[in-house]
């Protein structure tokens, strides 16, 4: 056990508590593993990484049978239970293969390995995403919460998982489980994990500039600890707030690093003055904060070219999207259906529509307030048959109702622009409801580039 | 109603026995019919019409492919690098020991809207992939994926599959003993044996990536997509995946799509192809305006296509098919038609021409201005009734035409560069807005032809002769270009460059010109100055100032510096010489332009498109359109008829109710239609229904249900919902 924590103490700063409690538990093959434990915390604490790297040690050091899986691929059962076999079997038995219908057969093929003399060897099975249990069959968690007891192997169960325990427990309940939970880490700990990496990205660097005389002598000068646990400092102060998953803050980090070294490099700045390199770096910062956990990678050579895509304003996703003539004005046309109410639409789209009658009550229950704009209030289902109306009734010249016209419909909703309410399976009979999904912003840049007023149409701004 | 035996129409299937198992039986047969592989039959193929739409047409087709290969080579390139990119990433990682785990390299290619024409990018991109033995690909589409287990599943099968469909070329024996894969068995463990058995670790520079592709982003349902990208990540680091993604709207997409913790684990790569209608404008410049073609399509017809493609559907296949079947149009029409080719080809073919065919010609619309034209009495008598005269003047009007249609886009050319950036472009800036615009009226007369030439005269010196000399310069390059190595470019060259030259003569004078007033002009402004003292009353001035004003309009139009006058000089000159000369619109083209003009659209129109409800509001409003029987003709769309189909009766009583029908009326009036003739027998029969006309209606109503006009109401009994309005 001493051996292991030491192994891993390491490799996982400020998780030395839990590498213990683990290493109390599961330590020691020889002595009883309890049958379950229960690992939580969100996500980028470190519960994948530390537990994979502790089961690797147990099988290393004292010859642990372990099976690590991931609960999303299992889509079924029989897939689960197999690779668990599969990665259970003893090693000379690796040419035939296990199969596993089912958890009977599962729990009876644990047992042979009882009969034939695995009762001394121990056995640590880690399920990621283990929230996913719950969806797939009835007895698949109680069973794995109870393999030790059925298989009376040494064996222990490890659940990983984002959501406490209590959102595990169901009808039938299960037994308890010994819980540990991974916290997040705070700042002081995040910028000690960070900084932990210091000495890869000096090696980095300096493997980069390696050609470079001038900026490699720079670098090895400027680079010590005390410049990155600046840089890092700095660079927690924007995103700490915002992310706390530390993979991705490390990936940023080092990202935005080569950014706060340049002007030191180019001799502009001294690496000492970190006033000056924080005025350099914040704007950097800030657009990187936009872009976190998307991982974009650029290739280098278009590093300005792929900043467009990137952003992310209304008016980009617009231009940057094409539609046919036609489909753009059914996106208004739907978007119009969506955002006003079916009784109003003989005020807006009939010519000859008649006086209205103003009284009291009317003007009172028109006088909007933000909270009843429809526009705000998000979008309201419509018929397929008011869409062409309102189609029909902002076109001004006349199209036929054909093949080509209606499968742009279609291709609007394969294209997440609309979306069917209800009714997609009987779409012939009529009453398959569909609504807009795109925002007022969006229409009204389609509205500007087909000259069309959409505003004009719409019943909160009349 | 005609005794027919039946008007539903039906498609069978007969099983011939052409199962799997005898594959290869059905593989011989078919190389034995090989040879008449066409629908159509022997006598339909060895006409000359067809081959010369066969020729016209594989031409065509190449050097359409020729160009869309060209026009996605560079995303394809990048995309390809990209894949066999990753290989080398992934070594390089291993050797600097990093921890990058988990990372799944993607490729989002923002491909536009339109799916369909996507997946033939797609298919290009395997075909390369496979060509460098670099990646075994896999191409999942969203209608195979509705849940992980079948995305998996299917994406397994294919890649191990995959390979094995490119051997069964050389060996299909073997392929037959081989244990065929079920479906069942395809999972992720199943792909990893197969990748270390066939790739095993130590040769990795031989190993292949896997690209999986998804063609339809958008069609992926959200959490399908997400397990299927935390899959592939998890297994990243022994499998080289490679996700390439078809994006139709735009990278926000993926972003909305897939959450932080999925999107964390990819490495998303953009890459753009190019758009719709870039493309589309690249392959009417290049190849249906290529003077290459003898075959031209109308200014209507070119426009009607070119509409579907922006209004409608941004197809460029769809609109490859629709000009595909202008094609056929044409040269189907007669043996005439196969006139419609290179110069010196359609000079053997005149010799082929039988009596029919000439009277085709003859029945041209533009042949009977030739033959007014003609003065001599005798020569119009032969023209109209000797065969043999008409075939030996055929090959110089062939000629003509031809040289028309040279001149003709050689001209546009010019005319392009002259007005398609003036502001606000009147006649349009693009080489098919200029071609349909053209051909469709006169230009001259129409009046944004007079706004642009308005707008080039009162462009500054240097922008005039800048633009000229432009488009000249363009005009020049493309007589060297494409004209130069036709047939008849020389006749059309010798045509046009003198013509050139004069305008560049006239373009010197241009540059001399200098922006004095010219001293002549200046003599009738005394005039006007004394009259305005005199006014005795408000209208008075006001039509006084009118007229001045209207005066000053007309002197201003006389150029007064001899810039001005040169500049129009100029203009008055390319207008006579080039857009009067060979601008024409069609119905000025010389005679026998038909013969190399598609122009039939209403025929094309009701073919390609679709209009499903249109049709079947015919069929049953006026059946006789359709079944062309003697019993249905009727006076008027309206007109109720007892010898009608039954169907159609009761769908034109359902036009004349309202939302609800009540069905016990609609019986009653169904009956007395049918019944119309016969006198009415008295009150018993009128309570009495028979029960034979009761089913019949019954029976139209429930067709009518199954058509989707009607649906039974369920708030009120015995009523029925009209749907259609």
């Amino acid at each position: 056990m001493e051996t292991i924590c030491a192994a891993l103490e390491p490799q996982f700063p400020c998780r030395e508590a839990a590498i213990r409690t683990l290493g109390e538990l599961i330590g020691d093959s020889r002595e009883a593993y309890p049958s379950a434990i229960y690992l939580f915390g969100h996500s980028g604490t470190g519960k994948t990484a530390l537990t994979r790297a502790f089961l690797r040690e147990c099988c290393r050091q004292q010859a642990v049978r372990i099976a690590l899986l991931n609960a999303t691929e299992c889509y079924t059962t029989k897939i689960m239970l197999e690779n668990m076999l599969d990665s259970l079997a003893p090693r000379r038995a690796t040419e035939e293969t296990f199969r596993a219908d089912n958890m009977l057969e599962f729990v009876e093929q644990l047992r042979r390995w009882h009969d034939q003399g695995a009762k001394f060897q121990s056995f640590l099975i880690a399920v990621d995403n283990a929230e996913r249990l719950r969806d797939m069959d009835a007895n698949v968690l109680p069973v794995l919460l109870r393999l030790q007891q059925q298989t009376s192997l040494n064996l222990c169960v490890i659940l990983l998982s984002q959501l406490p325990f209590e959102k595990f427990y169901n009808k039938t309940g299960l037994t308890e489980v010994i819980s540990l939970h991974f916290a997040q880490y705070n700042k002081a700990e995040t910028q000690r994990i960070l900084s932990s990496y210091f000495f890869q990205v000096r090696a980095q660097l300096l493997k980069q500039f390696s050609k470079d005389a001038q900026r490699l002598a720079i670098c090895e000068a400027a680079l010590t600890e005390d410049f990155y646990s600046n840089y890092l400092n700095l660079f927690l102060s924007v995103f700490y707030k915002a992310c706390r998953d530390v993979p991705e803050l490390q990936l940023t980090a080092r990202k935005c690093f080569s950014i706060y070294l340049e002007p030191v490099l180019d001799g502009t700045v001294e690496s000492t003055d970190v006033s000056r390199l924080w005025r350099h770096i914040a704007g950097p910062l800030r657009s990187a904060l936009t872009q976190i956990y998307m991982r974009i990678d650029k290739p280098p050579e278009e590093q300005e070219a792929s900043a467009a895509i990137e952003d992310q304003s209304v008016r980009k996703l617009a231009q940057s999207l094409e539609l046919p003539y036609y489909a753009k004005y059914l996106l208004i046309a739907a978007f119009l259906a969506s955002h006003n109410s079916a009784n109003q639409d003989k005020r807006l789209f009939v010519k000859h529509h008649g006086k209205q009658r103003k009284r009291m009550q009317t003007v009172n229950a028109r006088a909007k307030v933000a909270e009843k704009m429809s526009t705000t209030l998000g979008p309201k289902s419509f018929s397929i048959d008011r869409l062409l109306a309102i189609f029909y009734a902002i076109l001004e010249e006349k199209v036929g109702l054909t093949c080509n016209l209606l499968s742009q419909i279609s291709t609007l909703v394969h294209l997440k622009l609309l979306s069917f309410v209800s009714g997609e399976q009987n779409i012939m009979d009529g009453s398959a409801r569909l609504q807009c999904t795109v925002g007022l912003e969006f229409v009204l840049y389609i509205g500007k580039v087909v000259g069309f007023n959409v505003r004009q149409y719409l019943c909160d701004f009349m | 109603m005609d005794p027919t035996i039946s008007v539903s129409k039906g498609c069978f299937v007969y099983k011939n026995g052409a199962t799997r198992a005898d594959k290869k039986a059905s593989g011989k047969r078919k190389r034995a019919t090989g040879g008449t592989s066409s629908l159509l039959g022997k006598e339909v193929i060895g006409q000359p019409f067809y081959d010369a739409y066969t020729h016209t047409w594989t031409q065509m087709n190449e050097h359409i492919q020729r160009l869309q290969q060209q026009s996605y080579a560079r995303t394809l390139e990048q995309l390809v690098e990209f894949v066999v990119g990753q290989r080398q990433i992934e070594e390089k990682e291993e050797e600097e020991e990093e921890e990058i785990n988990e990372i799944l390299p993607t490729a989002a290619l923002l491909t536009g809207i339109n799916q369909p024409d996507h997946l033939s990018h797609f298919e290009t991109f395997t075909q390369r992939l496979h060509a460098q033995k670099a990646a075994r690909v896999c191409v999942l589409q969203s209608r195979d994926c509705p849940t992980l287990k079948a995305a998996i599943e299917a994406m397994v099968f294919s890649l191990i599959e995959g390979e094995q469909h490119q051997e069964d070329a050389e060996e299909e024996e073997e392929d037959r003993d081989r244990k065929r894969l079920r479906r069942s068995h395809c999972t992720i463990r199943q792909l990893k044996s197969w990748y270390s058995n066939n790739f095993p670790a130590g040769e990795r520079k031989k190993s292949q990536q896997l690209v999986v592709i998804l063609p339809d982003f958008e069609c992926f349902s959200g959490h399908v997509l997400q397990d299927l990208i935390l899959t592939l990540s998890a297994h990243c680091d022994t499998l080289p995946f490679v996700l390439v993604l078809g994006v139709a709207t735009a990278m926000s997409a993926v972003h909305s799509t897939l959450p932080y913790h999925v999107s964390s684990k990819i490495r998303l790569r953009v890459f753009q192809t190019q758009s719709a209608p870039t493309g589309l404008n690249e392959l009417l410049d290049k190849v249906l305006l290529s003077p290459l073609y003898a075959f031209h399509l109308s200014g209507k017809a070119f426009k009607f296509l070119t509409h579907i493609f922006l209004y409608y559907d941004f197809s460029i296949h769809g609109f490859i098919q629709g000009f595909k079947y202008c094609l056929m149009e044409h040269y189907f029409a007669g043996n005439a038609y196969a006139l419609c080719t290179d110069y010196s080809k359609a000079l053997n073919r005149i010799k082929l021409l039988t009596h029919e065919d000439m009277e085709t010609i003859r029945r041209l619309p533009s042949f009977r201005p030739y033959v007014e034209q003609i003065n001599d009495c005798k020569r119009i008598i032969a023209v109209l009734t000797d065969d043999d005269y008409l075939k030996k003047k055929l090959p110089q009007l062939l000629r003509d035409c031809l040289l028309h249609f040279l001149l003709f886009r050689s001209t546009l050319e010019f005319f392009t560069e002259l007005v398609g950036d003036l502001p606000s472009c009147p006649l349009g800036k693009l080489l098919r807005e200029l071609y349909v615009n053209c051909l469709n009226k006169p230009i001259v007369a129409s009046p944004e032809y007079k706004e642009c030439w308005q707008m080039l005269s009162f462009l500054s010196k240097e922008e005039f002769v800048a633009k000229v000399q432009r488009s000249l310069a363009r005009t020049e390059h493309f007589l060297a270009e494409e004209i130069a190595p036709l047939e008849l470019g020389e006749a059309c060259m010798s045509v046009l460059r003198p013509q050139m030259q004069s305008i560049r003569q006239l373009l010197d004078d241009v540059v001399m010109g200098t922006l004095e007033q010219m001293p002549a002009m200046a003599t009738d402004e005394s005039r006007p100055a004394a009259s305005l003292t005199q006014v005795a009353s408000r209208q008075e001035l006001k039509a006084q100032l009118l007229q001045r004003t209207q005066a000053d309009k007309q002197h201003q139009q006389q150029p007064t510096t001899e810039f001005a006058r040169s500049v129009h000089k100029t203009l008055e000159h390319i207008e006579t010489l080039l857009v009067r000369g060979h601008l024409r619109a069609l119905q000025d083209a010389p005679p026998l332009h038909e013969l190399y003009v598609f122009s039939d659209i209403s025929t094309v129109r009701r073919n390609i498109i679709g209009a499903p409800r249109a049709a079947l509001h015919t069929a049953l409003n006026n059946p006789h359109f359709y079944m062309q029987c003697k019993c249905c003709e009727l006076r008027e769309q309206t007109q109720l008829m007892g010898s009608l189909p039954d169907l159609s009766v009761v769908y034109k009583l359902h036009l004349e109710c309202g939302r609800m029908i009540n069905l016990f009326d609609w019986l009653q009036a169904f009956r007395s239609v049918l019944h119309a003739n016969e006198e009415p027998v008295g009150e018993v029969a009128q309570e009495q229904i028979d029960p034979q006309i009761q089913a019949r209606f019954t029976r139209a109503v429930a067709e009518l249900q199954f058509l989707g006009y009607i649906k039974m109401s369920k708030r009120k009994t015995d009523h029925a919902t009209r749907l259609t309005w």
